[in-house]
């Protein structure tokens, strides 16, 4: 039997909900540009992070401190799923935190329903002295904008490049796959005995729009009306991936096998290839220390063309946050280079701004990855990626093309009907 | 008036009127905090979530009225129906296996075996398990590697994707759920079974009733309030099922385990403060309709057994 004590809970989405109404919301309007902090300024504010036990925000919080000595930062730790969860009940319910670190696919949700600020207007277009558009290269400047106003800063950034097992590849003298084709031959190769190891094929919008961005395909139409995913483009993206699955050079990763990193079946030797996101590389390292090494990173193979989904993480001040000053002073500080290697350093991710990208920290080479200065590989990615339309209706439509990918892999429609009924109901999303 | 003042008999009286109203008055003074309590956190909440779901709400910018709209455009929404369908098929089928389990081994358990504390304790143990870690450790049970494939391979059988694949995912989270609860029914149908006078099984045997007949005529009847209690709680407990899954399929795959209460939170995510709302109200209607019907479904069986 279910416990009643379940019946808390639309209670509780209910108290949520009235508590907005009491206490009240601003929005995102009226941002303007904030003096700079003075060293003597006093107060508090409250920093929500995802980051986890290898977070670089915590540690970054004594030296910020040492700058404001009399600004106390309430550090909030929380997973990612929950972060999620309470952002928009935070927000409104009027008890916000004034820093919060937010998934970049959730951006264009947030930013449509006005809980985030105008970091345009609150930074006066400059970070740390700089001007905006040179701490970023042009995509993550892109992927940050909503509306035509900077909404977050990002923190650090997710492109796909192709993680490898190069001491199975030179075993089999099998070379790094460069083309969608060259991929497969592999893939195959792998596969078979005595390794039967295999590329890791993860039903989600993340590695269909991979696939997809290299095909020259797109997610909607550029006014962002209609479904554009279902064309030819985007059947051969989810016949590529469907293909691994089909001659098993490919292992289906559902949400039953662990996370999407695969570490699980990169431990016990089921993925020896897959394509992700620099973050990566820090599980890697720490779950995964007896297989240094035998990783290596090669830029993701190409269809027609280079390409990459563009997330990561962003820094955002909500629209009715309490010290937006202290807040705009504390984004900054984690946007400095020092702190921003720090990214990579605890977190073992890839930080977001140009220069952190090109200090000698990041370049140099990797002993995990066999010598390898992998952060190159990412960065490179990062110049051809896209990030995912902004769209309020995100979430659902998100929903319907893992529904779709999610069909055309475990056989239950063809890539063409899964993306065409997918697509059908996306537009309805769009239009309603 | 002085006469008045002094009767003895009057003053009883006043003392009798003004006795009712300090009780009433202390009662009320006692019960405030929970009433102010209750107001402000659970009444309030629930009135103004009702407006809200009548309005477009975001929770930033003013709600907006829109009348029936949500509930409009939730009853037309393939995916709504199709979370509610997932609902009903996951309370029909925990609430054939649980409370039948529940009764089985407290049947068994009301028997003079040995170790009776020891297997009572081990069935309740689970109701006091978090339900997120009993998700999880069938997460990991029901995985490509999990021990349930281990065994199956182990006798010769194929192993199966119970969480991949859209057909089992769903009879795998009831499984969890079963396993979890049922417990809680084996020791509500035990105390059931232990209050029933002994005398009438005595006179039963004597009439030549069989053990079924015993069953049917006795122990059945007998346990009409208790298998009432079970379902109403029970069913308004899975109608509300999310923790399972959350944690063992995320409401996949292909939304095959997407519950009312997953789209309500998805809605909420989505900051559609005001569809959630009307999903809440929803399925309060539906829960109030089932308990309904279960209360004069019961009450009219009672009626005939009398």
């Amino acid at each position: 039997m279910r416990m009643p004590r379940r019946l808390l809970f639309p209670s509780a989405i209910a108290l949520a909900v009235a508590l907005a109404a009491v206490v009240g919301c601003g929005g995102s309007g009226g941002d303007k540009p904030t003096t700079a902090l003075s060293h003597d300024a006093r107060g508090s504010l409250t920093v929500w992070d995802y980051y986890g036990s290898a977070t670089p925000i915590k540690p970054a919080i004594a030296a910020f401190h040492k700058a404001y000595p009399n600004v106390h930062v309430n550090y909030q730790a929380y997973d990612y799923d929950t972060i999620a969860q309470k952002f928009p009940v935070a927000v409104s319910s009027g008890s916000p935190p004034d820093v919060a670190t937010i998934d970049m696919t959730l951006l264009p949700t947030y930013a449509a329903n006005g809980t985030l600020s105008d970091l345009s207007a609150l930074s006066g277009g400059k970070v740390n002295g700089e001007p905006i558009g040179r701490v970023y290269p042009r995509s993550a400047l892109d992927a940050m904008t909503f509306d035509g106003h900077y909404v977050s800063m990002l923190y650090d950034f997710d492109a796909y490049a192709l993680y490898y097992r190069a001491d199975l590849l030179a075993r089999k003298h099998l070379p790094v796959p460069h083309s969608w084709s060259q991929l497969r031959s592999v893939a195959r190769q792998l596969a078979e005995p005595p390794d039967r190891s295999r590329f890791q094929v993860l039903p989600d919008t993340f590695h269909f729009a991979q696939m997809l961005f290299q095909q020259s395909g797109r997610i909607l139409t550029p006014d962002d009306r209609k479904a554009a995913f279902d064309d030819e483009a985007g059947v051969s993206a989810l016949g590529m991936m469907k293909g691994f699955l089909d001659d098993h050079s490919g292992v289906y990763w559902g949400a039953d096998q662990g996370d999407s990193s695969g570490i699980e079946g990169v431990k016990d030797g089921r993925i020896a290839m897959f394509e992700n996101g620099p973050y990566v590389m820090g599980i890697l390292k720490q779950s995964a220390p007896e297989q240094r090494g035998k990783w290596r990173v090669a830029p993701a193979p190409v269809g027609r063309q280079p390409g990459s989904y563009l997330g990561g993480t962003g820094l955002v001040i909500p629209a009715n946050a309490n010290h937006k000053e202290a807040a705009w002073a504390f984004t900054q500080f984690l946007l400095r280079p020092d702190q921003q290697i720090g990214v990579y350093k605890y977190a073992g991710a890839a930080p977001a701004t140009a220069a952190a990208l090109a200090s000698p920290e990041l370049t140099k080479p990797d002993p995990y990855f066999g010598g390898q200065a992998p952060f190159t590989v990412f960065r490179q990615a990062m110049n051809t990626a896209t990030h995912f339309p902004y769209v309020k209706q995100w979430p659902d439509v998100d929903g319907a093309i893992t529904d779709a990918v999610t069909a055309a892999l475990l056989g239950k429609a063809s890539p063409q009907k899964a993306l065409s009924q997918a697509a059908d109901k996306v537009d309805g999303i769009l239009g309603g | 008036m002085g006469s008045w003042a002094a009767s003895p008999r009057l003053r009883i009286v006043r003392a009798r009127r003004r006795g009712p109203t300090r009780r009433v008055g202390a009662a009320y003074a006692m019960l405030a905090p929970a009433l102010l309590t209750a107001g402000a956190f659970l009444y309030l909440p629930m009135l103004l979530s009702a407006y809200w779901s009548f309005t477009d709400y975001n929770g930033i910018a003013a709600p907006h009225w829109v009348g029936l709209g949500n509930y409009r455009e939730l009853l037309a929404s393939a995916d709504f129906r199709h979370a509610l369908r997932n609902t009903v098929e996951f309370t029909v089928l925990s609430m054939t296996i649980g409370p039948g389990l529940g009764l089985a081994s407290a049947l068994l358990l009301n028997q003079r075996i040995r170790f009776r504390g020891f297997f009572r304790t081990a069935y309740f143990l689970p109701v006091i398990t978090s339900l997120v870690v009993v998700a999880t450790t069938w997460k990991i049970m029901l995985n490509d590697r999990g021990i349930v494939n281990d065994v199956l391979r182990f006798v010769g059988l194929p192993g199966h994707a119970w969480l991949a694949d859209p057909s089992t995912a769903l009879p795998s989270m009831v499984a969890a759920s079963v396993w979890q609860g049922f417990g809680f029914e084996t020791v509500v149908f035990l105390a059931a079974l232990q209050s029933i006078p002994s005398e009438l099984y005595d006179a039963a045997s004597v009439d030549g009733a069989g053990a079924w007949a015993r069953f049917r005529y006795v122990t059945l009847p007998g346990l009409r309030p208790t298998v009432l209690f079970v379902f109403v709680i029970g069913i308004i407990g899975a109608f509300q099922v999310f923790d399972q899954a959350f944690v063992m399929t995320q409401g996949g795959p292909l939304d095959s385990t997407k519950t009312i209460v997953y789209y309500l939170v998805d809605r909420f995510q989505a900051l559609e403060l005001g569809k959630a709302s009307a999903v809440a109200y929803l399925l309060l209607v539906i829960l109030a309709a089932v308990s309904l019907l279960q209360f004069r479904l019961f009450s009219r069986r009672g009626d005939r057994t009398r």
